[in-house]
Order: structure tokens, then sequence, then C-alpha cells
């Protein structure tokens, strides 16, 4: 057993010597990771971040351009917030524009799987980013979160792809005006 | 050994019953390290810190009064709630509303002659270092896994291998129900509460889109006003979980959901469990939990018996649902553990150097092999290499020395590189002139 | 739960009562048949010794909120008392201790009755106490106790069919002991939500058999949002159906079966597809070893069904008839009433709550049925509905404590017997605990505390004394003398935190003995204050 007691009152002269020296700055776990994952991030062409304060890595902004697929052509933004718990929770990405996708709702919430339910502390955020550019490419119909844009891909592929388009050049679908974001 | 003297404490007749244990050995006893004369002294002096004024910590403060802890300190910073006078005993209804800490302070300073408890009104956040450093035990009673880890993290960061009473035991508390644990944390020598994370399983979240699209269940109606349509409606300007007014919207909207779909089950008291993420608690269990505590509180401080801690047991698991079984292992560290298990080095460094030579020597190290490393101290970006406009933003400080970008003796510094993307390193900078 | 969906406007708020508020976290684990159990009940602590253990059982259920309570303890409160026991301050110095403790105990909850004796009026004796009180629901006694006022309420217990709890502590050290009045069924059990999943997949009936072959008789030509929102149970419905025409007939019985028969649903998942992949065939799969299962007969139940009581079923509690309207049901159908509760699945809202609806209207038919059953049993006796909705929901949760009821002459002298054959059996496990890695058994614990229980304290030698009369030979065990050494530092003193433990596991068995709930300690149980741990044996 540790004899925790034995020295009080050199403790407590050490105490105040490091009172004097003024607080040390310790590293988090949390900010370690973040570090960790942003420095292994690979984001290639279509894919930039941009960091309001540097000093604080919990939150960006991340830019994607699909290169291909029915959003091609268009610039989204996504804000990333960090919570400090990752990654024992997952970081929190929501869209800045209104746009028209089965997976996105209106106010820019996101449905992928692993920002939820299925997300888990050894998952890093190059996997979040690489599942926001698959939502691009490959809309999924089954697991909607704008049930509108959903019903359009399931029936007709081709009335879909012209109401992205329609979509991303500032127009109107179905009632709903939609950010312009085609460059 | 019976026949043994006790060492009677200050109040011999008062304190007979714990004398009799804490100052004379028993079978068990480790005579090493077991001096009974000094007990009813040390412990006298010692200073122990309970976290939570809650279920479990108005029992804890309760228990260490009347285990011969004199010196005690509690720090709460939440207020008396009516769903807390059904087990927090300390309360009453005519405290509703005040400070958990002060009032369970002012109680059991009463109810116990001689003892001084000394409470703080705060988050434990807002305590320092130095704070948590005054402290020879910390006894642990929360209901919040955050809370425990920033705790965890910062009892673990204190350790200086080099000052032995910069270890402080944490005896940690949690219930649920009829279960709970008790278990007990060396800092850096036995398993923390980090390395220990995988043994509460969080609550499993339901997909978005089913709540947007096709909810199933009562709690998915409740997620849905919670997570979606508050967010549409924001009928109060932020969501607070104790308002009645705001829970009650809530509910309204999730019962409507739920009328819409045929499902059912929404109440009020649902929709407050789920929002809330309410875990139900009882006095029975606060009671076994904190005094399991508590009794591991006195052994150590005494060494009058075996402890859970170092270096077999360190964990007890408890269930009382069906019968009653305990689960009493030891807990391994993990070597991984990223607080325990990743203790920030010495790195001596001359202040005056620019940060592009720290990043060069880190590179230039042998040991760490570090190809493209990157540099953050706590709360600012000095170097990164990735991503690019972080590269940008972050370049022009190589060129401004170590001191000009504000870090000190002792401060720590993290370093990652995707050589090695599953370490990150932590070094603590020792400076080798005085700037 | 109550339908409250019914086609009306959602009703105007209104929050929880005072009284909900205050016990919503309680509520949560007993509900409020729990609530209005406990609120009924009235305890007795005959009290002795530092008597703290019990005092804090009384804390623990004062606040959760006992209908009412009483102390029997004719001590005075002394120096000694202050040091140990937090329901006495400085001002109860030379009083009553069952007055002090009950003013104080009081004060947690104003909603409950508290009594103290002997008190100087008309009350003196315990025997006045149980005479003049009214009945109690379970009665508390802290050891050492005299032998005679232990008679007294062994006397009391078997005349009122009074559970009965002793409780010893001392040092390091405690262990308590429930005497239930006879056998002891629990239905509400609180089974763990993983282990209640009851489909039927084996033994469908016409209204799922036709839901699931309506949703997949053109299973291929689905589109893929219906392929993908097949609720699972359908999903294996329809494949166990296409196995047994390929088996003749027979459902997947072995372990290799029911891969395969996995394998055959992992397959039909559709992959080409922008998610790569279907959640609800994933479900299916996951679901095949724990669902396609042909039923057992769980071993409580069985225990319940082949319980012989001392009376004739017919005259017994509802709960003896229910339960063999149950065996009844069981024989003829081969299977349980249907539980009725479906897990969450992916599935769309209508067609889910479809499915929910089709295994409740079949469990409360099967429930019907039992019912109609049991009233055959006992021509005129009235029977709640919802009391046997209940039994037949946790049929195969059902658990019987104190299952044997033997004469009372009797279990005096079986119980010696019965010491001596546990120890026996723990001291031979004991001796292959290291190769088992079993903890080693806490029984020398009770043995040495059990040598005290009619006497203040007594040194190591004359425990062991004690011992070699109850249990011969155990006296020569290594850990037998070590916890009698430790039985006798403390010289019948109570640590505190040890009191907390007791008293909290006592409060706990309490909870669950009276709401009926959960299922309770059969009969003692250890604590090891030492190594942290305990143990429940039957002694």
């Amino acid at each position: 057993m540790l004899k925790i007691w034995s020295m009080k009152k050199d403790q407590q002269k050490a105490d105040n010597e490091n009172t004097a020296a003024g607080k040390k700055k310790k590293v988090t776990a949390a900010q370690l990771r973040v570090q960790r994952d942003l420095s292994e991030l690979s984001l290639g062409d279509t894919m930039r971040t941009e960091f309001p304060d540097p000093d604080d890595i919990l939150s960006f902004i991340l830019f994607i351009e699909p290169d291909e697929g029915m959003y091609r052509g268009s610039r989204f933004s996504f804000t990333f917030n960090i919570p400090p718990h990752f990654p024992h929770e997952p970081p929190k990405v929501q869209c800045r524009e209104k746009i028209y996708h089965p997976n996105i709702d209106l106010e820019g919430k996101v449905c992928l799987n692993i920002l939820r339910e299925d997300w888990k502390p050894v998952l890093n955020l190059n996997a979040v980013i690489v599942g926001l550019q698959f939502l691009f490419l490959e809309p999924n119909a089954s697991d909607p979160l704008n049930k509108e844009a959903a019903e359009d891909l399931r029936t007709n592929r081709e009335v879909f792809k012209r109401n992205v388009r329609a979509a991303m050049s500032g127009g109107r679908v179905g009632g709903v005006t939609f950010d312009k974001t085609i460059k | 050994m019976a026949s043994a003297q006790a060492y009677p404490s200050s109040e011999p007749e008062r304190w007979k019953y714990l004398d009799r244990i804490r100052t004379r050995a028993g079978p068990f006893t480790n005579d090493g390290i077991f001096d009974g004369s000094m007990v009813a002294g040390q412990m006298d002096k010692m200073k122990i810190l309970v976290i939570g004024a809650g279920g479990l910590g108005c029992e804890i403060l309760k228990n260490l009064a009347l285990s011969g802890f004199k010196d005690i300190h509690v720090i709460d910073m939440d207020t008396i709630d009516i769903s807390n006078l059904n087990r927090q005993f300390l309360f009453r209804q005519a405290d509703v509303g005040s400070s958990k800490a002060e009032v369970a302070a002012r109680f059991v300073e009463q109810r116990v002659r001689g003892v001084r408890i000394t409470p703080h009104n705060c988050r434990i956040q807002d305590k320092d270092e130095d704070f948590y450093m005054g402290f020879q035990l910390v006894v642990c009673g929360l209901d919040s896994i955050e809370a425990r880890r920033w705790i965890n993290a910062t009892l673990v960061n204190m350790v200086d291998d080099a000052v032995e009473d910069s270890y402080t035991p944490l005896i940690d508390g949690g219930t649920e129900g009829f279960k709970g644990q008790a278990r007990v944390v060396i800092p850096t020598i036995t398993s923390c509460l980090e390395c220990q994370l995988d043994m509460h399983a969080p609550r499993a979240a339901v997909p978005l889109c089913t709540l947007a699209t096709i909810p199933r269940q009562p709690e998915h109606c409740v997620e849905w006003a919670h997570v979606i349509a508050w967010d549409q409606e924001k009928p109060f300007p932020e969501l607070d979980k104790d308002d009645p007014a705001h829970i009650g919207w809530l509910y309204q909207k999730a019962l409507a959901r739920a009328h819409e779909f045929r499902i059912s089950g929404v109440t009020y008291a649902l929709t407050q469990g789920v929002v809330k993420n309410i875990i139900p608690a009882i006095a029975a269990t606060n009671s076994v939990i904190a005094a399991a505590c508590c009794n591991e509180a006195l052994k150590i401080s005494s060494s009058c018996a075996p402890a859970l801690g170092y270096p077999d047991d360190n964990y007890m698991m408890y269930s009382g649902n069906d019968a009653i079984y305990t689960y009493t292992f030891k807990h391994e560290q993990k070597d991984d553990c990223p607080v325990c298990g990743n203790l920030a080095r010495e790195l001596d460094v001359d202040p005056a150097w620019t940060l592009g030579e720290l990043v060069e020597s880190l590179a230039a190290r042998p040991a760490a092999q570090l190809r493209k490393p990157s540099v953050r101290a706590a709360g600012k970006t000095l170097y990164m290499q990735s991503p690019a406009s972080l590269e940008a933003q972050t370049r022009p400080n190589l060129e401004r020395t170590l001191s000009d970008l504000g870090l000190r003796e002792g401060d720590e510094i993290g370093v990652t590189d995707p050589a090695f993307a599953t370490v990150s390193f932590k070094f603590k900078l020792k400076f080798t002139k005085k700037s | 739960m109550t339908e409250i969906v019914a086609n009306q406007t959602p009703p105007i708020l209104h929050g929880p009562t005072e009284k909900e508020k205050k016990y919503d976290r309680q509520l949560r684990l007993w509900a409020a048949s729990g609530q209005a159990a406990l609120e009924s009940a009235n305890l007795l602590l005959v009290n002795s010794g530092p008597g703290v253990s019990g005092v804090e059982a009384l804390k623990n259920l004062v606040l959760p909120g006992i209908g009412r309570f009483a102390i029997y303890d004719e001590a005075t409160v002394g120096e000694a008392d202050l040091g140990v026991n937090f329901f006495l301050d400085q001002s109860c110095l030379g009083k009553p201790r069952a007055q002090c403790v009950t003013s104080l105990l009081c004060e947690l909850n104003p909603e409950v009755e508290g009594a103290w004796y002997p008190n100087a009026e008309d009350v003196t004796t315990l025997e006045s106490t149980l005479a003049t009180s009214p009945l109690f629901t379970a009665i508390m006694y802290a050891l050492p106790i005299a032998k005679d006022t232990l008679a007294l309420l062994e006397d009391y217990g078997r005349r009122n069919r009074t559970p009965l709890v002793a409780i010893h502590s001392a040092g390091f050290y405690s262990y308590f002991q429930i005497s239930l009045p006879g056998a002891f069924p629990i239905v509400d059990t609180h089974p763990d939500e993983t282990a209640t999943t009851d489909l039927r997949l084996l033994q469908p009936w016409p209204e799922l058999v036709e839901f699931a072959s309506d949703m997949t008789k053109d299973i291929d030509n689905l589109d893929n949002y219906e392929h993908g929102h097949l609720p699972f149970v359908t999903i294996l419905l329809h494949y166990l159906e296409k196995w047994r025409e390929t088996h003749g007939g027979a459902n997947p019985a072995t372990y290799k079966e029911k891969i395969e028969f996995r394998t055959l649903v992992q397959k039909a998942a559709r992959t080409n597809i922008p998610e790569g992949g279907e959640e609800n065939f994933d479900e299916a799969a996951a679901a095949v070893l724990k669902t396609v299962v042909q039923p057992s007969l769980p071993s409580g139940l069985k225990k319940v069904f082949e319980h012989e009581p001392k009376k004739p079923i017919a005259e017994g509690s509802s709960f003896w008839i229910v339960a063999e309207a149950i065996k009844g049901f069981h024989a003829k159908h081969d299977c349980l009433p249907l539980r009725g509760s479906v897990p969450d699945m992916k599935a769309q809202s209508k067609v889910y709550v479809q499915l929910q609806n089709i295994y409740k209207a079949k469990a409360r038919q099967d429930a019907a049925e039992v019912l109609e059953t049991a009233q055959s049993i006992a021509p005129g006796r009235h029977f709640d509905a919802a009391e046997v909705e209940l039994f037949c929901k946790n049929a195969p949760f059902v658990k019987l404590i104190n299952a044997t009821e033997g004469d009372e002459s009797e279990s005096n002298l079986g119980a010696a017997d019965r010491l001596r054959e546990v120890t026996a059996q723990e001291f031979a496990s004991d001796e292959n605990a290291e190769l088992t890695l079993a903890p080693l058994s806490l029984l020398p614990i009770y043995l040495a505390l059990k040598a005290t229980s009619h006497v203040a304290s007594a040194s190591a030698d004359e425990i062991l004394a004690d011992v070699a009369k109850t249990v011969p030979g155990a006296n020569d065990q290594e850990r037998v003398v070590q916890a009698a050494q430790e039985v006798a530092r403390a010289e019948g003193g109570e640590l505190h935190n040890i009191a907390a433990v007791t008293g909290g596991m006592v409060a706990q068995e309490l909870i669950k003995i009276i709401t009926k709930q959960y299922i309770p300690v059969d009969n003692t149980c250890i604590f090891d204050g030492i190594a942290s741990r305990c143990q429940v044996l039957r002694l």
C-alpha cells in the first residue's frame, strides 16, 4: 500500500512554490485526439477547411465541391463542432446551406449513421468527412430526413436530378426556395 | 491481537467502536505499514474531498463524519430539487432551491460534533490543480460520466513521480436503480476511470431518419420533439430541461406526434426521463455504495485492513435486482489509456528557440522518429502541418520564439504525427535557460 | 402501459403531482403499485447492541415513503452511540434511544408515521408492543438478541405469517437472514429487457402468418424502400417457410441448421443499392439464434409448476390458481401464453404498429383463456384480469423463493443440519477455488458472527468453542479462526460504514418483499468489508 500521508509538510511547501510559478497548462486528451485526427486528414482536391480561430481546433468549417455525381459543380459547407468528450461523443456536423437532399433536412441536420447511432471512439474525423462526401455521390432514399426529396428520388430519378439542379441554382422545389450553391 | 490495546482518540468513549478497529491490528492487517498509535492523529489532520452532494454525496458526508475524518470539503454546483428528497436525506422541503453543498455541509457539521465541513458551491472545473493538490483523498459520488472523467484526468495529471504526495487516491461510487459500483483508483499505478470507460455502455442512439420519418416507439416521438421540433420552432430561446414549461412543450409535441402515428405510451414522466436521461435512484442503493466507498476511505487512511486499489482488486460491482450479487475484481490498467497511459514526458528546451527550431528538434529526436510533427499547447495551436488552411495560419509562428509565443516552464505541449496514427505525445517543457 | 392514444385531442397538460415529483426517481423502478404497497406497510425494528444497521435500513425505507414504522429498543443513548449513529445528537444523551432515533427519522419524510417503545406510559415490554400495535408487515431485529426475545418474535412471525429479518453487524463483517413465512412467489421480477423476446416464430398463429405472408408474398419484386423496411419478424417467417419447403417440413433445429438458415437470410439481403446492405435483414440474421427456438419451460416456472402447496390449490392464493391454469395452458399448447411485446425493429411506423397489435391481441386472447381456466379451477372466486395478464406476460420469469416449507418443529432441527451440510460444501469448493478461480466462501464470517448471536461480545477462543458446537471441526479451519479473531476485534461494536452497507441491503430486500417486485435474497447474505464483497447462501 502507498504511504500516501507521510510527507504532509513537504507538500505544503511544494504547493506554495507551484502557486508562485503560476498554473501549468495541461493538454487534454480530447484536444490531443483532435490534433491527431486533423494532422492525418486527407482532403484531396474537392475539400478544404477553414478555422475561424486557429487556436480553437474544435470548431471549423468544411467545404465540399463534388466533382462527380448529381451534386457536381456546387460548393457545400458544413460546420464541425467537436464536443469536449470527443471521441466518446461524435462531432456535431451541420450543413450551412439550405439544400435539396434526401439525407439532409432544411435546417441542415445530416442523417449519417456514424454521426449518431453508429459512432465509435475508434472512428476519426476522416471517416466523417468521407461519409459526407459519399452522401453527395450516392444520396440514399431509404433513410430519409427530407421525405419529399427521398420520395422524388425513389419514384423518378430524372425528376430528382432536375430538382437537384434547380435547387442548387437557388430555385424552388416543392414550394421551398433553396440556397444557391452553384459556383 | 484482540486483546491489544486500542489507541483512543481525543474523545475515547464516543469513538470507541471505531478506535477498536482502526487502531488495532486484526488477522488481515498488514503489520508492515500499520501503526495503530498514529492513526487517530493522522486522520484528524487529513483533508478529504467529497465531490457531489447528491444521493451518494449526502451518504458519503455522513459516513466520513462517522469514520473519524475531521476536515471534509464538499463541492457541488447544484441546487436542491423536490425530486431529490426521496433519497438525499440531508435536505428538507424548505431547502428546495438552496445550494446542495452548503445545506449538506451545515447539516452534518451540526449533527456530528468536531467535524468541519467546507462547502464549495461551484463546478469542479472552477477549481484548479492547487485546490485538488490540497487533499489526501477524493471520494466521488457523481451521476455524470463527464465530471468523473474530468476529475480522473485532473488527479492523474497531478502525479509527479518525484513527489509521493502527488498521488491522490480517488474513490468513486455510482448507482442506477438497485445496481451500483464502488472502485478505487491510485492514479497512474492502477487502472483509472478512463481505462474503465467501457464498463458503462452508452445509451444507444436512434437514427435521425427514424425520428424524422418512421417513428415506432414513444421514445422516438419524444426524441423527435427534442431534437427536431424544438429546433424548427424554438418555442423558448434555450432549452432548460428543468423548466416544466419546456418539458411540457416537448410532451405536447411528442404526444401529438404519437397520436399521428398511432403510437402509445408517451407520458410526461417518459418525456422527462428521455430528455433529461433520468436514471432511477433510491436511498437503499446509495446507502450501500456510498458506505462501500467510505469503508475503503477508512481502510486506506488507517491501513487497519487491506483496501481495494493496489495491488489486487480495485472494483466492486453490485447488483440487487436478482437477490444480491457482487463481483469484486481487478480491472487492469490499459496501456493505451489516453489519460493514464499517456503521461507528459519532460522536454528540455531553450525559451529563446524559435518554434521552428523546436519542431526540428522533435523531428530529430531518435526515440520518437517523428517526420512531420504538429504541435499544440493547451488552448493554443502552435504549428499544424495539416490541414492546409491551418498550416497557412500557423506558419508564421515558426519564426517566433517560445517565450514570445507565451510558453512557460511546466506548460504541456501535444505532438502528433501522421507517421504515428495511433500515438500522440505529450511533453512538459523544461527551460534549460531562464527567460 | 395504458393506451392514451384513443381518438381524442391531446389532453390539457397536467404535469406530475408534488408527490409524483418527490418520488419520481423510485416510481421509475417500482411504479405506482409498488409505491402503494410501501405506503401501506408497517415495519418493526427490534434493536439492541449499537443497533446502527437497523436504523440505517429504516432511513432507507422512511425516505421512499414506507407507511409506518416502530422501533423497540430498551437502550438509553450513550456517548458511544453518538460516534456511530447519525440519527442521534448531543441533546439525546441519556434519553431513550428508540425515542430519539424515531424523532430524527421522522424528520426525513413528513408522510411517514413513527412509533417507539418501550414508552413510559402504557407499552413497556416487547410483548405488549406486539400485542397492541397494528399488524406488522415485516420485522427486523438486530443481533445479538436474548433468546426469549427471539422466541417472541418467531412466534409472532409464525402466527401472523410475518417475514423476519435478522441483522448482525460487527466490525468489518455483517450478515442478514430473511425468514419468510412460506413459499414466496414473485411475478413482477423485472427481467432484463434483452431476455424477454418471445416472438413465437416456430408456432405462429393464423393472424401473424397471414400478416407476414401478405407482406412477403412478392418479396423479390418489392421496391428497395419496401424491401428495406420489411420488419424482421416477417422476413424470418417468410424464410422459415422457404426452409421448410426444402427440409421436409421441418424447422431449423440444430445449431448447424440455424447457422445455415442465418446464411440463407443474410444472402437474401439486397446489396446493389446505395447503402450497400439492408438493416432489416441484418436485424433478422442477428435474431435467428435467439428467436428461432422451440419454447422450453424456464427453471423458475418449472419450480412453480412442481411446487405442492399444503392447502388444496383452489383454497390458496390466486397466485397458485393462476399458476395451475398456466400449467394447463402449457400442457395444451406446448407453449406459454404470449408475452405480447415486440422489440423495436426497422419498419415503417404503420406496419410496426400493426405488428404490435397482432401480438397484443394474441397475448390478450391467451390471457383470457388462462383466466377462464382459473375460474373453472376455483368457481366463484373473483380474479383481477389485469393480474392474470401480468402473470401471463411474466410467466417465463416468475420466481419462487423459499420453496421448501416444512413443518416448524422439523425446520429448527433442519436448520442445524443444513448449516453443517452447507459448511461441508463450501469448504469443499474452497479447496478447488484456485482451479475454478471462484472467490473463497464467506461462510466463516457467518459462523463467527452466529457464535455471538446471544452475547454482547466474545473472545476468539469463545467464538471458536461455540462454532465447534454448531459445526464440529469448522473451528480448526484457518479462515474460521481468522474470522473469529476479526469478530473479536470489534468486541460487538459496529462500524458506521458496514452498518450503512448492511442497512442499505436490508432496505432493498424489504422493498422487494413488500412490493413483491424484483427477486429477494433466499435467504442469507454475508458481507465482508475487508474484501468488499457479498455472498448469498441458503441456510
